[in-house]
C-alpha cells in the first residue's frame, strides 16, 4: 500500500511525466534565462553586445566549463568535488616549480601526475574507506591550497614562457581554451549517454544500492569519475597559468563554488541521478554572462560574490522544490 | 474522557486529476477494531492519512466526537488523540527506546529535556505492557517486531483515543503477531478506536469487531465481520469470483534437468549452520520460512551479499561462493531483492534502463557503450512475454509504473541477461492480487523453459502456488521438505513453527 494512490491512478490510463516532458521545459527555462540577461546587460551596456566581449565571455567560462563537465558526471552519480578550485592553484604553482626545474615537458608530465594523484586520494577515501564526498574533498581542498603554499613559498611563481594553452588564438580568433571547452564538454555528454561508465553515474546516483545488485561495479564508476575531475583540474590549472603568465596559490579560489553553482543551475540534482551536460553548459554560460555584465556595468566584485551565492541557492532551492514536487507525484 | 466517536464522510481525494477516493465514508467508536481492506492502490492509505492530516480531502467532513472539522493537519490530528502507526517505522533509529516513546512531548525540568523522567516513564510503560525491552538502547539495535512493541507503547504513552496500524504484522513473526494482537485487543477494552489495515484475511477474523473494504476509491463492503464469509471478503477486494488458493496443474511434474544450485552444508553464522538444497534446471523451489527463520541470509549468500563461514556452494557450473553480486551475475545469478524499491528499482529512471541495466555489456557494442535504442530492444523482447505494460519505456520513469508491473521489469532484467539459477525473494510483495498470478505464471513458465528457480518467501499462499517442491526453514534450519501434493497451506504453517 505504501506505492500509495497513482498505482491506480496511471493503470487507468493518466498520462504520466516522461523525461521529455519535464527536461525540455527546464532547459528552455535556462535558455530564457540566458536571453533575458544578455538582453538586460545590452541595454545597459554598450560594450556588451559586441564579438570581443563575447570572446571574453566565453573564455572565462572555459575553466569553470572544462571543471563542470566531470563534475556534472559525478553529480549524476551522487558526489561532488569541492577540492577543485585550490587543486587547479596547485598544479599552476606545480607547473610553474616543474618548468623552472626541469622543463615544460616534464613539467606538464609531473601536473597530469598530480591531478591523478588527487584524483585517486578523494576516490579512496569516498569508495574504499567510505568518508563522504562532502568532508572528504573539503579537507583536500585545505590540504590542496596549503601545498601550493608550501611549494610556492607563499610567493606568486612567474611562468613567463608558457602563454600557448592560454592565450593563443589558432581558428577565428577564438582563444585555445574555447576549443578545450567545447571538446571536454562533447566528449563527456557522449560518455554520459552512450557508454556503459556514464550509464551507471546514472544508475549509481539514482538507487546506490539497487545499482550494485544489478551488477554495477559502483566504487570502481565512482572512483573514475574522481580521477576525470583531477585531470580536468589539470587542464584547467594549465589554462589559468597560462592565461596569468604566472602562479598563484590564490588562484582559481571560489571555483568550486562557480562549478557547484553551474551544474546545479543546469539541472543536475543534489539527490543524484539527474543532470545533463547541454544543462551544465547553459548553467556555466549563465554565470559567465552575470559576472561579465555585472563587472560592465561596474557593480562591484566584492557584490558580484554575494551575487553568485545566492544563485547556487536558488538553484539549490529550485533543486529541492522539484524533487519535493516528484515525490508528491508519487 | 468519553470514548471517541469517529464519522468521515463524503470523503473524496484526486491526485493530478484521478480520483482516488470517491464519497468515502468510514466510522469508528471507541472499542472497536475496523479492519480496513482493499487491493494495493484502492485508496487505504490515502483514506488513512487525510485522517492523519497528511493529505487535504477535496472534499467531505470529518466528525470527531461531535465535532466536524473540514480538514486537519498533523498537529491538529495528533490533538484529538489521533495517532498512526505505519508499515514503515517513523522512529529515529539512533535514539533510545526512552526517547522513542516520549518523542515529541519529551518532559522538561527548568526549560531543558528532564532525561530521568523519560526514562522513568518510558520504563513504567514497558512494565505496564509487561514487555521486557530495555529502555536505554537505541531502537536501531532492536528486531522489527520489538520496533513494532515500541511504537505501540509509544501510542499507549501518548493517550492515544484512536490508533490506525497501517500492514503491522508484515514483518513480525508468529509470537510477535500474538503479542501484537494482544495489546491491540487490551487498547481497544480500554476504550480506543482501532483502524486495522491489513492484507491478511486471517487477521480480520482473528481481530475485527467491523471491516470496510474499499475497491478503487469506493467502499464496496461494510458489515460486521461476523457476517461476512472469507469468499465475499476477497471478491469484494478483487471485484470478481476468484477460487480458494489452488495448487495450478502443472505443478510437481517438472521435467529435470541438472542442478543448477547447490548448496551442501552451508555454514553462514551461529544461527545458520547446516543448510543443504539443491535446485535443478525446470524446477521452482520455494524456500518457506517466516522473518528470522534465515532465508533471506541463504538467498544473499548465494549472491555473494554474504560470505559463508563454510560448506560447499554450486552455482551454475561454478564451485564456490560468489564474492559479491558482479561475481555472483557472472556466474549466471538472477537476483531479486525482496524490497523493489530499496534495492531493486531505480525509481527515477526509465523503464527500459531498469531491464536493461544489467546487461549494458552484452546488448551494446564491445562491453562498453550501449544506446537507449539497444535498451529499448531489450525491453521490447520481454515486455509481451512478462504482459508490462508501459505507455513510453523509453523515456518514462519506472515509478509511474504500479507495484507489479515494476516487478515484472525486475524480472526482465534477469531474463535479459539469460541468468540462471534465479533466485526470487518475495517476487510478489507489494503487488496486487491480479498482477500476482501474471507473475506466478511468468516464473512457472521460465523453469519449464529450463531455468532453476529458488523462490524465497514467507508467504505461503505464494508457496501453494508456485512451488514444485516446498523447503520449511524454521530458525536458521530446514525442518521440512514437501513435494507434490504435500504442499499445502496447513502443513506449511505446521511446519514452519506454528
Amino acid at each position: 500500500m505504501t506505492v500509495g494512490p497513482t498505482t491506480s491512478a496511471l493503470e487507468t490510463g493518466a498520462v504520466p511525466p516522461t523525461r521529455r516532458g519535464r527536461s525540455v521545459p527546464e532547459t528552455s527555462a535556462l535558455i530564457f534565462v540566458l536571453i533575458a540577461m544578455c538582453v538586460f546587460f545590452a541595454f545597459r551596456s554598450e560594450f556588451f553586445l559586441t564579438a570581443d566581449n563575447f570572446i571574453n565571455i566565453l573564455v572565462s567560462a572555459s575553466v569553470i566549463g572544462i571543471v563542470a563537465a566531470p563534475a556534472t558526471l559525478l553529480l549524476v552519480s551522487g558526489q561532488f568535488d569541492l577540492s577543485v578550485g585550490s587543486g587547479a592553484a596547485l598544479i599552476g604553482v606545480v607547473m610553474a616549480w616543474g618548468v623552472s626545474q626541469y622543463g615544460v615537458p616534464q613539467a606538464i608530465l609531473l601536473c597530469i601526475l598530480t591531478g591523478i594523484a588527487i584524483g585517486i586520494v578523494n576516490g579512496i577515501s569516498v569508495t574504499i574507506i567510505g568518508i563522504n564526498a562532502l568532508i572528504t574533498t573539503l579537507a583536500m581542498l585545505a590540504i590542496l591550497h596549503g601545498l601550493a603554499l608550501v611549494l610556492a613559498g607563499g610567493q606568486t611563481l612567474p611562468l613567463p614562457d608558457f602563454g600557448g594553452i592560454g592565450n593563443a588564438r589558432p581558428l577565428f580568433n577564438i582563444p585555445v581554451p574555447v576549443f578545450l571547452f567545447i571538446g571536454v564538454t562533447i566528449l563527456t555528454s557522449l560518455a554520459m549517454r552512450f557508454t556503459v561508465f556514464g550509464r551507471s553515474m546514472y544508475a549509481i546516483g539514482a538507487n546506490p544500492v539497487a545499482a550494485r545488485l544489478a551488477g554495477i561495479k559502483t566504487g570502481r564508476a565512482v572512483f573514475i569519475g574522481f580521477i576525470l575531475s583531477g585531470l580536468a583540474v589539470v587542464l584547467g590549472g594549465l589554462i589559468l597559468v597560462s592565461q596569468l603568465g604566472a602562479a598563484s596559490p590564490q588562484a582559481a579560489t571560489g571555483l568550486e563554488l562557480a562549478v557547484v553553482t553551474a551544474v546545479i543551475l543546469g539541472g543536475a540534482s543534489l539527490a543524484g541521478g539527474r543532470g545533463t551536460i547541454l544543462g551544465t553548459v547553459l548553467g556555466v554560460f549563465i554565470l559567465g554572462v552575470l559576472s561579465n555584465g555585472m563587472t560592465l556595468i561596474s557593480v562591484d566584485s566584492f557584490w558580484q560574490q554575494v551575487a553568485q551565492g545566492c544563485l547556487l541557492l536558488l538553484a539549490v532551492g529550485f533543486d529541492q522544490f522539484r524533487l519535493r514536487l516528484a515525490g508528491k507525484s508519487r | 474522557m468519553p470514548d471517541i466517536t469517529l464519522a468521515m464522510q463524503g470523503i473524496s481525494k484526486s491526485f493530478s486529476g484521478v480520483e482516488v477516493l470517491h464519497q468515502v465514508d468510514l466510522n469508528a467508536t471507541g472499542g472497536e477494531v475496523v479492519a480496513l481492506l482493499g487491493e494495493n492502490g484502492a485508496g487505504k492509505s490515502t483514506l488513512v492519512k487525510i485522517l492523519a492530516g497528511d493529505y487535504t480531502a477535496d472534499s467531505g467532513s470529518i466528525d470527531i466526537s461531535g465535532e466536524v472539522h473540514s480538514t486537519l493537519n498533523p498537529l491538529s490530528a495528533r490533538r484529538l488523540g489521533i495517532r498512526m502507526i505505519y508499515q514503515e517505522f517513523q522512529d529515529a533509529g539512533s535514539l533510545t527506546v526512552a526517547e522513542n516513546i516520549c518523542m515529541g512531548r519529551w518532559p522538561r525540568r527548568f526549560g531543558l529535556v528532564n532525561w530521568s523522567r523519560i526514562r522513568s516513564e518510558a520504563a513504567a510503560v514497558l512494565e505496564q505492557m509487561g514487555v521486557d525491552i530495555d529502555p536505554s538502547v537505541p531502537v536501531g539495535t532492536l528486531r522489527v517486531g520489538e520496533r513494532q512493541i515500541v511504537e505501540i507503547a509509544r501510542a499507549l504513552a501518548d493517550s492515544a483515543r484512536l490508533l490506525v496500524l497501517d500492514e503491522p504484522t508484515a514483518a513480525l513473526s508468529h509470537q510477535e503477531v500474538e503479542r501484537l494482537f494482544t495489546w491491540v485487543r487490551r487498547l481497544r477494552d480500554s476504550g480506543v478506536a482501532i483502524i486495522y489495515i491489513t492484507h491478511r484475511l486471517d487477521e480480520v477474523y482473528e481481530l475485527a469487531d467491523r471491516v470496510v473494504v474499499l475497491r478503487n476509491g469506493d467502499v464496496v463492503l461494510e458489515d460486521a465481520t461476523a457476517r461476512v464469509p472469507r469468499r465475499a471478503l476477497v471478491e469484494a477486494m478483487v471485484g470478481r469470483d476468484i477460487g480458494e488458493v489452488q495448487r495450478p496443474a502443472d505443478l510437481g511434474f517438472a521435467t529435470l534437468g541438472e542442478p543448477a544450485l547447490e548448496l551442501e552444508h552451508l555454514h553462514l553464522d551461529d544461527q545458520i549452520t547446516d543448510v543443504s538444497l539443491s535446485v535443478r534446471a525446470g524446477e521452482v523451489v520455494c524456500l518457506y520460512g517466516k522473518i528470522g527463520s534465515g532465508t533471506t541470509q541463504v538467498a544473499e549468500a548465494c549472491f555473494g551479499l554474504r560470505r559463508p563461514l563454510g560448506g560447499r556452494m554450486l552455482l551454475g557450473v561454478h564451485e564456490g561462493a560468489p564474492r559479491g553480486p558482479v561475481d555472483a551475475i557472472r556466474r549466471g545469478v538472477g537476483y531479486l531483492p525482496p524490497d523493489r524499491k530499496r534495492e531493486g528499482a531505480f525509481l527515477i529512471r526509465p523503464v527500459a534502463e531498469n531491464l536493461a541495466v544489467s546487461s549494458w555489456g552484452q546488448i551494446g557494442v564491445a562491453g562498453m557503450f550501449v544506446t537507449k535504442r539497444q535498451e529499448e530492444i531489450a525491453y521490447n523482447r520481454w515486455s509481451r512475454p512478462l504482459n508490462i505494460k508501459a505507455a513510453d519505456p523509453a523515456r518514462q520513469p519506472i515509478a509511474t509504473l504500479s507495484g507489479g508491473n515494476q516487478q515484472k521489469v525486475i524480472l526482465g532484467r534477469w531474463l535479459e541477461r539469460h541468468s540462471n539459477p534465479l533466485i526470487l525473494v518475495e517476487p510478489t510483495r507489494g503487488v496486487d492480487v491480479g498482477a500476482r498470478r501474471e507473475i506466478y505464471a511468468s516464473i512457472r513458465k521460465m523453469a519449464r523453459d529450463g531455468k532453476a528457480v529458488l523462490v524465497v518467501t514467507s508467504d505461503y499462499e505464494e508457496v501453494v502456488q508456485l512451488a514444485d517442491r516446498a523447503l520449511v526453514m524454521s530458525r536458521g534450519a530446514l525442518v521440512a521438505e514437501l513435494t507434490n501434493d504435500m504442499v499445502e497451506t496447513q502443513a506449511l504453517i505446521n511446519a514452519s513453527g506454528g
